[in-house]
């Protein structure tokens, strides 16, 4: 899908042939374009659910919040968390997560509590962190499990929605009159990771930021109002 | 906790204890109870959302409580010796007695609780009344006080009709050539009838964790039927409701949670009172086990003369 997206950014910016976006910085606005969206995801999950809640949503092919769910679960992935120190309650949490869903013990599920409630919590006779009800707080890249008593270095996994792969176009370093030549095989070819529905906001973003570098008003004004038209109909 | 085996429930899969599964099908585990109304009453389209499971534990071992405490027919005893100071100390998981039975001979002879006060604190005194302190300004206390010495060593007197009654053994009839004021002979006219009882009392003191017991009973074998809280010291584990009242702690949970929520309107938050309300009469209804059998048996009764 990069080539596509590149070859389309590159076709609008094309205006007497000026408009040339190169290969690192097209790499650069494809990170930056994918992150939005990515993120735009889960507050489009949020106005699906309150918009069902409000018996505005269908279901069936009406039910966008599925499809939300789908994209998402693309990034979802499952790990197990390495130990911050041997024989103690703390892991560490994974360098590319950017949302924790779950945390298991076993079978069991581990919950999240914060940091002013945890003190709290483990002095409740009721409601402490059991092995049948354990919890966890976070702390800068560290996890800490209660009760103590989970403290294997295998006890912990966790399910969460990674940060997408860093996209990029790659070519052949052997020069041709018409410009770099996409070159799919490459080592460090890396795709867009976002369905294919996604291309048309892809071309809009990266057109954006591309025409604010080569300073084309139009350009940039297309895109915001593509970006609002999308707006509006989610 | 999914269905088990046949093997397990009899013989828990030949591991010990063999008992461990042994009518485990009447109850549902706290661990379920939890799971089950995180994934069937909280969510995004559900009255309940966005709480924590810990809220959810807590309202649910609440609701367990509760039924402990009157609803459940889950009656615990324990059977104790009655130590030298005339007591025993109450069961760990203790929260209030149903009966108290001394057991001798094979017979159950129940207990009457003491409407007197058998038990105190006591402060030393020197001669002149004066209360003692030692050097960190606190009440010097005998080990027991006058009144618990008097109980354990049998002087005390007692209102009861038995063997520590003032009137026991005292003369008063003649009877077979031998003078007697015992309480089992003779009518009783004025008699109070609440202290009308021959066996041995006894008296909860609950701050103090202890049953105290007349003289009578140094040594005796004692058995206490009590209520607990089901929360089986701590282990949530052996947490269990009857199935009976499986839906009652589902709506008790929502119940608490909605009437503890901001903006939540009133009509809701009476819908799940009364929801709750109506699902433990239910459950009370069904868990007395009221059916035709058992009430043909009271009925026979009925015909019966009373001479």
């Amino acid at each position: 899908m990069i080539d596509t997206v590149r070859n389309t950014v590159l076709a609008i910016l094309n205006k007497n042939n000026y408009g040339y976006l190169s290969p690192s910085d097209f790499n650069l606005y494809a990170q930056q374009a994918q992150l939005e969206i990515f993120e735009d995801y889960f507050y489009q999950y949020n106005t699906q659910i309150n918009l069902e809640n409000a018996r505005r949503s269908g279901t069936e092919y009406a039910d966008l919040s599925k499809g939300i769910l789908e994209v998402i679960d693309l990034f979802s992935k499952t790990a197990q968390l390495t130990q911050a120190t041997a024989n103690t309650n703390t892991y560490t949490m994974p360098s590319d997560y950017y949302l924790i869903n779950r945390v298991m013990y076993g079978s069991t599920e581990v919950e999240r509590v914060s940091q002013s409630k945890i003190s709290m919590l483990n002095a409740s006779i009721l409601t402490a962190p059991s092995l049948d009800f354990p919890a966890y707080t976070t702390e800068a890249a560290k996890m800490t499990v209660y009760p103590a008593t989970i403290n294997g270095d295998t006890d912990i996994t966790a399910q969460y929605v990674r940060y997408p792969l860093t996209p990029k176009w790659t070519y052949n370093t052997a020069l041709v009159a018409q410009g770099p030549v996409f070159n799919a095989s490459a080592a460090d070819y890396k795709d867009f990771e976002l369905p294919l529905d996604n291309l048309n906001d892809l071309v809009v973003k990266i057109c954006k930021y591309a025409g604010v570098e080569i300073r084309e008003t139009m350009v940039v004004q297309y895109s915001q109002a593509e970006e609002q038209q999308n707006n509006l109909q989610q | 906790m999914a269905y088990i085996s046949q093997y397990q429930y009899y013989e828990n899969s030949g591991a010990n204890p063999e008992d461990a599964n042994w009518g485990s099908y009447q109850y549902v585990s706290l661990k379920d109870i939890v799971n089950n109304f995180m994934l069937m009453y909280q969510g995004n389209h559900s009255l309940v959302n966005n709480e924590e499971r810990y809220k959810i534990l807590f309202h649910a071992k609440r609701a367990v409580q509760e039924l402990n405490y009157d609803a459940f027919k889950e009656i615990k005893a324990l059977q104790l010796n009655v130590d030298d100071a005339v007591r025993i100390v109450l069961p760990a998981d203790y929260v209030n007695w149903v009966r108290v039975s001394l057991y001798e001979n094979g017979v159950l002879y129940p207990m009457t609780e003491n409407i007197q006060l058998t038990s105190a604190q006591a402060y030393l005194q020197d001669n002149n009344d004066k209360i003692l302190f030692d050097e960190a300004g606190n009440v010097l206390k005998p080990q027991f006080s006058p009144i618990d010495i008097d109980r354990i060593t049998g002087t005390k007197k007692t209102i009861y009709l038995n063997e520590n009654s003032a009137y026991n053994n005292a003369e008063g009839y003649c009877c077979d050539g031998i003078w007697y004021f015992d309480f089992a002979i003779g009518a009783r006219y004025g008699l109070n009838t609440e202290t009308a009882n021959a066996n041995p009392t006894f008296r909860i003191d609950a701050k103090a964790g202890v049953i105290n017991f007349d003289s009578t009973m140094s040594g005796k074998s004692v058995i206490v039927e009590y209520v607990s809280d089901g929360m089986e010291g701590g282990d949530n584990s052996l947490v269990t409701v009857n199935k009976l009242f499986e839906e009652f702690v589902y709506s008790y949970i929502q119940y608490s949670i909605l009437d503890n929520k901001l903006g939540v309107q009133e009509y809701i938050i009476n819908r799940a009172r009364k929801k709750k309300s109506a699902l433990l009469r239910n459950a009370k209804i069904r868990i007395s086990n009221i059916h035709p059998g058992r009430l043909l048996m009271n009925m026979r009764g009925q015909n019966k003369w009373i001479k």
